[in-house]
């Protein structure tokens, strides 16, 4: 009786209910018309208790970290950076948007602030080297996609919390799937190159590229540092305090000896423009380096990257004035609500999920077409991409997690590999038309029509579901990293 | 007809203003969270001892930010939903769907402030914190401990937010289903997304 | 089913929350010839702490629930007297305790600060005795616990009796304990063995158990009152019953269940130390000024601190006396 709630729900959903009330609407009526008044009371106090999660912080932390480095002028650092190295290339402009992306999402976990970013900046590039728009707004959105993908990511802080997974764990995940759908893409621009006569390949010269001085020796000293940590590792392992300091001494003059070195071969403007870059490419490492390395969880690492952002934008760069952090911390902050309601609202759907018994009825089902994992997978992420073609990623995550997750659990698929499947399957429905929300975006950046950049994308898209069949039937792709890393036993 | 538009008049100043409010409380309560969670690396990571109160206080305060904002997002559009069904139907019926809708989540809201009502002053809100402290003197030497009713608040205000907000939009539905939009302001404010 | 009780557990299947529920269940379910039906939720589906879930029982939608003393403690917070360490010497005092009055004191208690709503149905147990565990070196006297850094819940008492034992009380939520240990942020933890196993903290460098039992890890069952009292008193009879079944199948379930996980961790290489009577003895003279603390900052502390070391006597006493009539 009570399993009714679901279609319910739907009908509610389809009608054009904000998602927040469907999730609530739906079980509370059943819970109703069942006599369950007193389980009406578990929906409100899990909502609240929902969102009362210190790893949720993760949220609004990220979002307002991305907000600020893009104030900040990172964007066009990080794709004069792309350009530096495969501008040159035949379909050029393409592989740096490509490029781009794959850096953008390091830093920020949103694939609509990414196409916005990059699109507001790199469609009217392409086009005035001579590309089409819609082939411009079709790769911009298309490679958007890894923003989520790679961490940080606000979709697997999500699907951490509601299903109960490790974000670290599923960051980790999602380093390989990302970087895969972005050579993914690029080789699909290489091949298109030819096939379509792509603008052909250009020395990329930069001539009014410049460097403040302080950025200039932050750089100097970031890249040091970092190389000389990495260095340091190789290292046999110092016993004592002092000969731990001595070895990181020792690697960080080796790493400015290899700076000195490399200094030689390539031109300044190269080389300017690579110091640029470093202070923006610093929060991956922070937010990576420091979950790797224990110093802080994922919800602190965020906290360190808003840090980071505003002493880079204030101090560094000097590109940030204190009149703009009301509006950026406003943004933040009114977008995370939206997204903790969500997430609070989900805790109550999937109790009553639970007091329904759906998973083991829908597990029933589900083993009726076939007892075969692979089989089941191939199906559901046919159904998971539908799923995307309408739906946003956050909501579907939440109303569909709860519900398919345990399936899967119970038929011995690891449940981190399930969970970026599911990530990178309904991230990938965020460029599917009819309802892509970051294609609404790339038309409204580019002034191109959606159904325009609907058709332009379709071979991305192949590229892309391409790639969701490989990390779905490949484990290894995404469980290696949090395994050697120890996230994942 | 001009009872609509008086309660209307009233209502739209009325949440403009609460919700302004609301917004630069927020503003802070981000502050506070990020500043909270820094104190605490620092404290670990640095001085190699943690403090007991930031994961508590920087909950609550976003649990107020989420009470405090989301109601800005409401009023804006900003709950996600699928909208597919626009383009689908037009017009009146369109206005008299989207009618219905409020009213379900109207409903939703006032089922909230009951419950919620009888949850903060009910047994839950009798815990207490396990870390938070307010002073009861100047000189620092009595400490409150704040119940958990404090943070349990947040979503009251918050739905208490929600269903003006909700009127508000409801008695604009019911004026354009009349065919009267043109006599109603048109809004304009943030527009925010998901977190995708 | 006249009466359906809705029993929810935090835990999981191999939690010995489960074992007493499942006996529990069974009880009931037969011993009232099907007049009671006993419903399970094991795990975080209706509630997901002691706060959320009291609430539950408070008002009804919850019947039955288990917390652990760190649970209740935000509304009860002399429940912490449990947690008070080295007051109990050994399961048989434990159990005798648990068994008698001081149950129903704390039951009188409760029930008295929640007007009425919670009752507290029986203490059994969850997960055998705290041990300090660490990744660092093995700790035999209170000055080997120097400067380590011990995961702690949120809460003071555990805090108080980290810092009286000179080491350094971090909080870190429980999920993200493995990477911690595993990552140097904290280096040691005051848990059961079987939670340890069960969490794989071997691997992540957890080496070091020393076998202080500081704590007994009380399990507190609690029921709304109201459900219960709604029954008749035939019923009532069979579900206080189904309590003390519960409460005996938790006494026994840790004990079995610790024997592997104690010889798994030895067999992982890890270091399993007994200390002394006289190292002991040691350590309950560092920690001793956690009952001070107790006693003038918990509410009703001294209260409860007196009962249950009256209990804890009046145990001794029997428990000795049984035992000197067995040996001859
Ligand atoms: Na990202
Ligand atoms: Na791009």
């Amino acid at each position: 009786m009570l399993i009714w709630f679901l279609p319910l729900f739907l009908f509610l959903l389809l009608v054009g209910l904000p998602v927040f009330f469907c999730l609530l609407a739906a079980p509370g009526a059943l819970l109703w018309l069942n006599g369950q008044e007193r389980d009406i009371t578990l929906l409100y106090r899990n909502l609240y208790n929902g969102m009362d999660s210190f790893p949720l912080m993760a949220i609004p932390f990220f979002m307002l970290a991305g907000e600020l480095m893009n104030r900040g002028g990172i964007t066009v650092r990080l794709v004069e950076f792309s350009q530096a190295l495969m501008g040159h290339l035949r379909g050029g402009l393409a592989q740096v948007n490509i490029l781009s992306s794959i850096l953008f999402a390091g830093l920020s976990g949103s694939a609509v602030a990414d196409t916005s970013a990059l699109g507001s900046m790199l469609i009217p590039a392409m086009e005035r080297e001579g590309y089409t728009r819609k082939f411009a707004a079709a790769v911009t959105a298309a490679s958007s996609v890894i923003g989520p993908i790679i961490p940080p990511s606000g979709i697997m802080i999500i699907y951490a919390y509601v299903m109960g997974e490790s974000v670290a764990a599923l960051f980790l995940a999602g380093i390989v799937p990302g970087i895969l759908v972005g050579v993914g893409l690029m080789v699909m621009v290489r091949v298109m190159a030819d096939k379509y006569d792509l603008p052909a390949a250009r020395r990329v010269t930069f001539e009014n590229v410049e460097i403040g001085g302080l950025e200039s020796w932050v750089s100097f000293v970031l890249v040091r540092l970092n190389l000389g940590l990495l260095l340091a590792q190789f290292a046999p392992a110092a016993d004592t305090t002092l000969s731990k300091w001595l070895t990181f001494l020792g690697a960080v003059l080796l790493a400015h000896g290899l700076m000195l070195g490399l200094r030689r071969v390539v031109s300044p403007e190269f080389r300017i423009v690579c110091k640029r870059a470093v202070v923006p490419l610093q929060t991956p490492i922070l937010i990576l380096g420091g979950i790797l390395a224990g110093v802080f969880t994922p919800t602190e690492a965020a906290a360190v990257a808003v840090a980071y952002a505003l002493l880079v934008g204030f101090l560094v760069l000097r590109t940030m004035k204190l009149k703009d952090l009301p509006e950026v911390f406003t943004r933040a902050g009114i977008t995370s609500a939206v997204v903790l309601l969500l997430v609070g609202a989900a805790m109550s759907f999937k109790t009553v999920v639970s007091l329904s018994h759906a998973p083991e009825i829908l597990a029933d089902f589900i083993l009726t077409l076939s007892e075969n994992p692979l089989i089941l997978l191939f199906l559901i992420n046919l159904l998971l991409f539908v799923v995307g073609m309408f739906l946003d990623a956050g909501p579907a995550i939440i109303i569909l997690g709860p519900i398919l997750a345990p399936v899967f659990d119970g038929l011995g698929v690891e449940s981190i590999h399930f969970a970026i499947i599911m990530c990178v399957n309904l991230t990938v429905g965020l460029a599917t038309p009819p309802m892509g929300l970051v294609l609404f975006v790339a038309a409204s950046v580019s002034h191109e029509r959606v159904t325009t950049i609907a058709k332009a994308i379709l071979p991305f898209l192949a590229v892309e579901v391409a790639v969701i069949f490989l990390i779905t039937f490949v484990p290894a792709i995404s469980l290696t990293i949090p395994k050697l890393t120890g996230f994942l036993n | 007809m001009k009872a609509v538009f008086a309660v209307l008049n009233l209502l739209r100043p009325l949440n403009s203003g609460l919700l302004a409010v609301g917004r630069w409380l927020g503003v802070f309560a981000i502050g506070v969270m990020v500043a909270a969670i820094l104190i605490q690396v620092f404290f670990r990571y640095v001085l190699g001892s943690a403090l007991p109160w930031p994961d508590e206080a920087a909950r609550f305060f976003m649990l107020w930010m989420t009470g405090l904002m989301a109601p800005t997002a409401f009023r804006n559009g900003g709950f996600v939903a699928i909208d597919f069904i626009d383009a689908v139907i037009k017009g009146k019926a369109m206005h008299l769907l989207q009618f219905v809708l409020l009213l379900i989540s109207l409903t939703v809201l006032i089922v909230g402030v009951q419950i919620g009502y009888k949850e903060v002053t009910g047994l839950g809100g009798r815990f207490t914190t396990a870390s938070l402290y307010l002073p009861t003197s100047l000189t620092f030497d009595g400490w409150y401990r704040i119940p958990r009713s404090w943070m349990m608040l947040s979503l009251l205000v918050g739905i208490v937010l929600l269903i003006l907000v909700n009127i508000e939009l409801l008695l604009e539905r019911f004026v354009r289903l009349l065919g009267m939009s043109d006599r109603l302001p048109t809004r304009s404010g943030l527009t925010v997304g998901g977190t995708e | 089913a006249d009466y359906t009780i809705r029993a929810t557990a935090n835990s999981n299947e191999n939690d010995e929350d489960y074992d007493g529920l499942v006996v529990f269940k069974n009880y009931v379910e037969a011993a009232s010839n099907g007049a009671i039906e006993v419903e399970l939720f094991i795990g975080t589906q209706l509630c997901s702490n002691g706060a959320e879930c009291l609430q539950g029982v408070a008002d009804g939608s919850i019947d039955v629930y288990i917390s652990t003393s760190g649970g209740a403690s935000g509304l009860f917070p002399y429940v912490q007297v449990l947690d008070l360490p080295y007051l109990m010497a050994d399961d048989r005092v434990a159990e005798h305790v648990l068994s008698g009055d001081f149950t129903r004191k704390m039951r009188a208690m409760a029930l008295e600060d929640s007007g009425d709503a919670i009752r507290l149905m029986t203490i059994g147990n969850t997960g055998g005795w705290r041990n300090f565990a660490n990744t660092k070196r093995r700790v035999a006297a209170p000055a080997d616990m120097e400067g380590l850094k011990i995961r702690t819940v949120v809460a003071d008492l555990p805090q108080e009796l980290v810092k009286a034992l000179g080491a350094s009380p971090t909080p870190i939520p429980w999920p993200e304990l493995f990477t911690s240990f595993q990552t140097g942020v904290v280096e040691g933890s005051k848990n059961g063995i079987t939670d340890i196993m069960g969490m794989k903290f071997p691997d992540a460098g957890l080496q070091y158990v020393t076998l202080d039992g500081h704590a007994y890890m009380g399990a507190l069952w609690w029921m709304s009152n109201q459900s219960f009292m709604d029954m008749p008193e035939d019923m009532r009879r069979v579900v206080v019953d189904g309590f003390y079944a519960l409460q005996q199948a938790t006494f026994a379930s840790p004990k079995r269940k610790s024997i592997q996980a104690y010889e798994d961790f030895v067999a992982g290489g890890g270091d399993l130390y007994v200390p002394t009577p006289a190292e002991k003895d040691a350590f309950k003279q560092a920690a001793s000024p956690v009952y001070d603390w107790f006693k003038s900052n918990v509410t009703r502390g001294d209260e409860v601190f007196t009962a249950l070391t009256d209990a804890v006597a009046a145990a001794e006493a029997d428990v000795n006396g049984a035992r000197d009539a067995d040996l001859n």
